[in-house]
């Protein structure tokens, strides 16, 4: 049987660098977006 | 006259119906081309030109696997079946790990004057049934399922199974 | 302008629940304080689900350890199917209703769910290459999947290529429908059509086809990953719609001068 653990760790590779991008940019969003719209209001 | 969110709303209905009609048309239409592979049945029905080129999918018949090598290279024949027929295969190089008796096989080639399919590549198409080792170990040993005739016995009967360990 | 998407959403004569949280303001209320939690427990559930699988699930009889790569690529495929059948209620509650939420939430949700379809066809390919001994087949299965791929990226493009977002929104709202015929069509293909992909393993008729010791960290898995894609949307959601109110405040702001 061939050695498959390259394949499996680039599948859950890909997975978890996309997983944590998107929650890392959609935080940064919503906090950057909080904070003008506070900003904004208290104008 | 009816409300506007009303006709809206049977505008998409009605246009949903008729493209599901038109999908399911052009699906049913091209039917053939979008299966991947014939099973053994299909060719003993259709008959396909000997040298057309075309995918062969099924069980690789228990008993039926006779390896040769020549210098480097393997040859292997065996049978491909679905259970009511069974097309002879020959195949030259290197199987894929997975291949065994029992084992669902897609096979890419063509048929010789002779009736033999002569294989270009050998793809492996295993089941849907997940099991650790021990499982299969243990319904082997009750009998109850053997790899090389085929898919496992209803899963009610094993996935939540008790394993002498 | 952008003022009006919040000016317009409270209903006037209308009423029931649906419009109920069809108002921004309101959905910003409800869903602010929930969402720290439910980021917390994606994270532990999709950690414990992605650990399990590829650390402490038995190895598959046939597949060896290959197998672990279901762990991401199952729950990947549901998500992304489920988050086009979201999609597709947001566009037929913008074309019929014309609520602006559904608006916000359908251009949210096409980017996270065209990424877990990029995992989800990732994943099977990587899979593909030591099980089958191809990385990639044209069968129905696999087709339909890259097909519902590029309907994510084609809403994508659409929704944001018109400089009148109201115009964005119904055309890709149409696309939107019009593409959820694939999903039933990438659920059967492996029953209504030979495939070198194999059948279904869990459906709702008769019993899953899979040990129990493999089930388990596949329900986690995929709960982690639901919660996970239903916290980043709701968390893009509620960055939009503070995005548009902060758009209005500083146009009244500059208005009053």
């Amino acid at each position: 049987m061939q050695n498959t653990w390259p394949y499996i760790n680039g599948a859950y590779g890909v997975t978890t660098i996309f997983l944590v991008a998107a929650a890392w940019l959609t935080f940064a969003r919503y906090r950057r977006a909080l904070a003008r719209l506070r900003q904004a209001e208290t104008q | 006259m009816l409300k506007p969110k009303r006709r809206r709303l049977y505008l998409v209905i009605v246009s949903g119906l008729c493209l599901s009609a038109a999908v399911g048309l052009t699906l049913a239409a091209f039917s053939s081309s979008l299966t991947y592979f014939l099973s053994p049945r299909q060719v003993a029905a259709q008959h396909p030109a000997p040298g057309m080129s075309f995918r062969l999918g099924g069980i690789v018949q228990a008993g039926t696997v006779q390896t040769t090598l020549a210098g480097q290279t393997p040859t292997t024949h065996f049978a491909v079946t679905d259970g009511r027929a069974a097309v002879p295969v020959v195949f030259t190089g290197v199987l894929p790990d997975l291949f065994r008796e029992g084992q669902g096989v897609v096979a890419i080639g063509a048929m010789s004057g002779d009736g033999v399919f002569h294989a270009d590549e050998v793809l492996a198409k295993h089941g849907a049934a997940y099991m650790p080792k021990d499982v299969e170990q243990s319904l082997k040993e009750a009998g109850k399922w053997d790899p090389k005739f085929g898919p496992p016995p209803p899963a009610s009967t094993w996935n939540d199974m008790k394993v002498g360990s | 302008m952008n003022e009006n998407v919040l000016s317009r959403a409270v209903p006037a004569k209308t009423s029931g629940w649906l419009h109920y949280f069809a108002n921004p303001g309101r959905f910003l209320r409800f869903v602010q304080p929930i969402l720290p939690w439910a980021a917390g427990v994606s994270l532990i559930l999709t950690l414990a689900g992605l650990v399990w699988g590829y650390q402490f699930a038995p190895a598959d009889w046939e597949q060896g350890d290959a197998a672990r790569i279901m762990y991401v690529h199952v729950p990947a495929a549901w998500v992304a199917m489920s988050g086009y059948a979201m999609l597709a209620v947001c566009s037929l509650f913008s074309i019929v209703w014309r609520h602006p939420l559904a608006d916000i939430a359908a251009e949210e949700i096409g980017p996270i769910g065209a990424g877990f379809t990029f995992v989800c066809l990732v994943s099977g390919s990587l899979w593909g290459k030591p099980m089958w001994g191809a990385y990639w087949v044209w069968d129905a299965r696999l087709t339909s999947v890259l097909v519902l791929f590029f309907l994510y990226l084609g809403h994508i493009a659409l929704i944001r290529a018109f400089d009148n977002k109201t115009h964005g929104y119904r055309a890709a709202a149409i696309l939107a429908l019009a593409g959820a015929i694939n999903l039933p069509i990438i659920v059967y293909s492996v029953q209504w059509w030979n495939t070198l992909h194999q059948g279904n393993t869990i459906s709702l008729a008769g019993g899953a086809k899979i040990y129990m010791t493999m089930l388990y960290p596949l329900l986690i898995s995929t709960l982690g990953f639901y919660l996970s894609f239903l916290t980043m949307v709701c968390a893009r959601v509620a960055a939009a719609v503070c995005e548009r109110k902060t758009a209005s405040a500083l146009l009244a702001a500059a208005e009053r001068g």
